[in-house]
């Protein structure tokens, strides 16, 4: 068919209707190659169809920045490679080329496509007729492969931005649903619980120590494993460095840290390690909130602290107005409840205050003595509500600490606010009381101080002074002389009831000494130690002395923390 | 007279022969589906020859909403494959083609007592590797000297997707009428049939 020349039968028009058919058929391959968005059916449709528009034949189709497309010619590299360089000195435009074998040879180039040409060739020249038909047909096939690469490139681009937006909307469906955690307050469970349906994963909280906090999801583990301290802060130390979600095991794990503070980890279970984009981001959402509501309880935590410790001073102040009422109303304390002043004192096996406050507060907690305490200077003050066994009390704190030292000074019983800065004073003078008489570790009451306590309860200081002077004003003058220490060996001995024996151990000295110091006494004073009056008067005399050094010492500032325990001068 | 072909706003004349391209078989039947559904409605005997799938699932097609059964039993419609008409014997022979048509349709008009017959091919049989398919143009040129023998109309099916373009240069040359993306356009320069088998010789 495509005569140039009209063929015998051939009618006269049938040349112009074949070329007016053909170029008809080039419309619709227009249409066809247009619509169609696969560049290998353009091509093959265009490549396919040159047979039919005359004697050429396809060489090679070439696009520029995809290389060779169609061949049926030149396979060979070298006369590949001449082609290509005959194509680029074109200069996009088309035109002749040499090709072994094909008396004529042409590059048409591809509409739209600058660089880009149908080589064809042929035996003979083909009518200029053909030509043209060859060089639409090249047109239409640029247009068209430049068409599909458009449309191929909004496809892409359209899927990605689907996937853009998705992404989007999963994680507004994400923020939404964790928001609504925290507005309605659902706490760590309410935030596994939503991560879990998030992701389908089962998800763990847990605590900076690895103790579970929540958990969403089956296949919990009974008892529920905890790495030891060490494995557990190297995996913190890594999950901080590398700041975002990361694998332990069979977890993905991101960390808690409101202001740098690592309060928490949570942990979605992926034994498979399947978990997507979509469900880290999930976790990082999870552990934004999950920061917020631990910080937040962190800081509830540190006012209610803050008030109680507030309250506490208050008290210990003597303060009793409404305010303190209405503050301890507002912790939801109650006031009306008779009360006691306990001074813990001391300290574990480390000089840490907070650890010997912690161990305070626990024992306090489990034997029920009170909430309401502050610390003070290596002492611990308790706010008792409840009476108990101070001696208990006291070994629940040496075990809390586990080992160390701990005594107890308990006031007396505080009936209204204003009651407890003198229980306050009385837990004070109780262990300064024992200072004063040497006494061993224990817990020991304002109440029961006996004498002594009758003593602190005089308002004439003064007088007791005089009582003690004229029994044992000569004895305090020459310890004062010669830095002796015979009013703290009268005493001892009287307080162990004239025992020679258990006298000189408690002073650390030979029963010899013992006896000289007695006889020295009795030399100075002519006192008769073996008569029970003069014992009694003498008894009376040195506790009250004692007294007398306590409150003395109430008179003058503290001593300094950790002074611990002052050297007995009796 | 004018013939519906089942798409919304498309008709054709009596004798027209048209080529109609579509791609892939989803495409075949929003053509040939509709065309069957509108001959059956209008009382024309409808015959079929499929290539791509068996005549079953034409039918089945066309049980949605039609009595099918009763249609085939009745000779109304008739859906065959390829292997038993254009490829009988193993090969394509123009002649027994144009033969097979000329009395289906004589005898549809004579004994079954329709007034007009609309037949439709599947022509994907014409890149199978047997004996004649060459044939296939000058075949459809031949069809052209056929269809003004009665009151008939006939589709030929024509995926793009599988034939060249040299070929489909080569069916619009010899087809009046194109139907393609749901518009049928007129081809006032085809070649008749002694036109374009001279031009193959």
């Amino acid at each position: 068919m495509t005569a140039a020349a009209p063929t015998p039968g051939y009618p006269p028009d049938a040349v112009l209707r074949d070329q007016l058919s053909n170029l008809r058929g080039l419309l619709l391959f227009a249409v066809l190659m247009t619509e169609c968005d696969d560049e290998g059916q353009i091509t093959h449709l265009a490549t396919s169809s040159i047979p039919s528009l005359g004697t050429a034949r396809l060489r090679a189709l070439y696009i520029e920045g995809s290389g060779w497309q169609a061949l049926d010619g030149p396979r060979a590299e070298p006369a590949l490679s001449q082609l290509e360089a005959q194509l680029h000195s074109l200069d996009g435009v088309g035109g002749p080329v040499r090709i072994p074998g094909d008396a004529w040879a042409w590059a048409f180039a591809l509409g739209g496509r600058t660089g880009s040409f149908l080589v064809v060739g042929a035996a003979v020249e083909p009518s200029t007729e053909n030509r043209f038909l060859l060089q639409v047909l090249a047109q239409e096939t640029g247009v068209a492969l430049a068409n599909a690469r458009l449309h191929a490139q909004e496809r892409a681009t359209a899927k990605r931005l689907e996937e853009t937006l998705g992404a989007l909307q999963r994680s507004m469906d994400i923020h939404k649903r964790l928001t609504q955690v925290a507005v309605r307050c659902e706490g760590q469970e309410g935030l596994a619980q939503a991560i879990h349906e998030l992701t389908g994963y089962p998800v763990a909280i847990e605590d900076r120590y690895g103790n579970l906090r929540a958990w969403a999801g089956p296949d919990r583990t009974e008892p529920y494993p905890k790495d030891p301290a060490p494995k557990r802060e190297q995996l913190l130390r890594r999950l901080i460095r590398e700041a975002r979600p990361s694998r332990d095991g069979n977890r993905l794990v991101a960390l808690a840290r409101p202001r740098g503070d690592l309060l928490g980890v949570i942990a979605l279970v992926d034994p498979g390690g399947d978990c997507g984009e979509h469900e880290r981001v999930a976790l990082e959402h999870g552990a934004t909130i999950l920061a917020m509501e631990l910080a937040r309880l962190r800081s509830l935590s540190e006012a209610e602290l803050r008030l109680r410790r507030d309250l506490v001073e208050s008290l210990l102040d003597g303060t009793d107005d409404e305010t303190v009422q209405s503050r301890a109303q507002g912790l939801g304390y109650d006031l009306g409840r008779s009360h006691r002043v306990v001074i813990a004192e001391g300290r574990g096996r480390t000089r840490d205050d907070d650890v010997f406050f912690q161990a305070v507060r626990r024992a306090s907690l489990d034997l029920s003595v009170g909430t309401l305490m502050v610390a003070r200077k290596g002492a611990v003050l308790v706010l008792a509500s409840q009476e108990v066994p101070w001696e208990e009390f006291r070994q629940a704190v040496l075990r809390e600490l586990g080992g160390g030292r701990c005594r107890l000074g308990v006031g007396g019983l505080c009936e209204r606010p204003a009651d407890f800065a003198r229980s306050h004073r009385e837990a004070e003078l109780t262990l300064r009381m024992e200072d004063a008489c040497s006494r061993a570790d224990r817990a020991s009451s304002f109440d029961d101080l006996g004498v002594y306590r009758l003593f602190c309860e005089l308002p004439d200081l003064g007088a007791v002074e005089r009582f003690v002077r004229e029994r044992l004003g000569g004895l305090l003058d020459y310890d004062r002389r010669k830095h002796s220490d015979l009013v703290r060996t009268l005493t001892l001995f009287l307080e162990h009831g004239g025992n020679y024996i258990a006298t000189a151990e408690a002073l650390f000295v030979h029963p010899s000494t013992l006896k000289y110091r007695l006889q020295r006494i009795r030399d100075l004073t002519g006192y008769d130690l073996n008569n029970p009056d003069t014992r009694f008067s003498l008894q009376l005399s040195t506790r009250a002395w004692q007294m007398v050094r306590a409150r003395r010492e109430e008179e003058v500032p503290p001593p300094a923390p950790g002074a611990g325990r002052r050297a007995p001068t009796c | 007279m004018m013939v519906d072909l089942g798409i919304p706003g498309l008709k054709a004349a009596q004798g027209d022969h048209i080529c109609a391209f579509y791609r892939g078989l989803r495409d075949r039947d929003r053509v040939l589906i509709p065309y069957l559904r509108a001959g059956l409605a209008a009382g024309d005997k409808c015959l079929c020859v499929v290539d791509a799938t068996d005549p079953e699932s034409v039918l089945a097609e066309l049980r949605c909403d039609l009595d099918v059964d009763r249609r085939v039993a009745a000779h109304q419609l008739d859906v065959l494959a390829s292997q038993h008409t254009y490829l009988d014997g193993g090969a394509f022979r123009t002649d027994r083609m144009i033969e097979f048509w000329d009395e289906a349709v004589s005898s549809a008009l004579c004994e079954d007592g329709v007034s007009f017959v609309r037949a439709v091919g599947e022509m994907t049989w014409a890149l199978r590797d047997v004996p004649g398919v060459d044939e296939l143009v000058g075949y459809e040129s031949r069809l052209n000297r056929f269809l003004p023998l009665y009151p008939q109309v006939i589709l030929c099916l024509y995926d793009l997707e599988r034939f060249s373009g040299e070929l489909i240069l080569d069916i619009l040359k010899t087809h009046p009428k194109i139907l393609v993306r749901g518009t049928v356009t007129e081809n006032p320069y085809y070649l008749e049939p002694e036109e374009f088998l001279a031009t193959r010789r």
